[in-house]
């Protein structure tokens, strides 16, 4: 395989992805008192499926774009804002098992390199 | 990469700010006579995206600290120092039950960024296993 193929970099991008949706999420968290706040969320994983689908490039991966998107759906509250706190909380756990599962199959393709480049296992 | 860290700090200094106000109504909950001479006003946070709603992964800011403009309680208590000529003295308007409850919800919305924020700094170190 080489050093870096299309699924390493899609494992990549599927990183930065989970990443920014962390941020995202936590954005979301920090403003569940602001009046009038709308939620937002990244939907990574239909992008990247959809470019590994269609058997896109390393390189086109590399430059696909992860678009934040504002979020309206679910209700909203008195004061405006479609937060809701228990929803996001579980977001959040789900993206962090996820970001954690991807970095596992990372380390795992790191150490088979590692095994071929030394020959030792 | 340490966005997710940042944002949820906006949010923890956003809520004890929040948890200070409160505690300060609570304790002003019979304050009479202020620096004005005028009973104590409530007071509350108002909260807003930071760089404004159409900015994206701000965190949060406090736009003001408003008084709150309901009208002040009247007690009948004619011994007071304060009390009018009929005998009512103009009390803050500051409901306990209600600053309590604003201290639960400040609360658990900082334990809420503090989870985030751990959430985030278990997934960073995780990164740094990659290569061990």
């Amino acid at each position: 395989m080489p050093l870096f193929d299309v699924t390493s970099v899609a494992l990549e991008r599927a990183l930065a992805g989970a990443a920014q949706r962390q941020a995202i999420l936590a954005n979301n968290i920090a403003n569940a008192n602001t009046p009038g706040f709308r939620r937002s969320d990244l939907d990574f994983h239909t992008a990247l499926a959809e470019a590994l689908e269609r058997g896109a490039s390393a390189a086109e991966l590399r430059n696909l774009p992860l678009q934040p998107q504002m979020d309206e759906s679910g209700a909203v509250r008195v004061d405006g804002s479609n937060v809701n706190v228990e929803r996001e909380m579980a977001s959040l756990a789900e993206n962090s098992l996820e970001y954690q599962s991807i970095v596992a199959v990372m380390r795992a393709r790191v150490h088979m390199l590692e095994q071929a480049i030394t020959g030792r296992v | 990469m340490f966005e997710a860290l940042r944002i949820s700090a906006t949010g923890m200094g956003a809520e004890r700010l929040r948890m200070d106000v409160i505690a300060d109504n609570l304790a002003n909950a019979n304050t009479t006579r202020g620096p004005d001479g005028q009973p104590y006003q409530r007071k509350e946070v108002v909260l807003r995206p930071a760089g404004g709603f159409e900015a994206v992964l701000n965190g949060v800011e406090v736009a003001a600290i408003a008084p709150d403009p309901s009208p002040p309680r009247r007690v009948y208590d004619p011994g007071h120092p304060d009390a009018d000529a009929q005998g009512y003295v103009t009390l803050p308007n500051v409901n306990p039950v209600t600053e309590m409850v604003d201290l639960i919800s400040a609360s658990r919305s900082y334990e809420a960024d503090v989870t985030a924020m751990n959430a985030a700094k278990q997934m960073f170190t995780r990164t740094l296993d990659i290569l061990r």
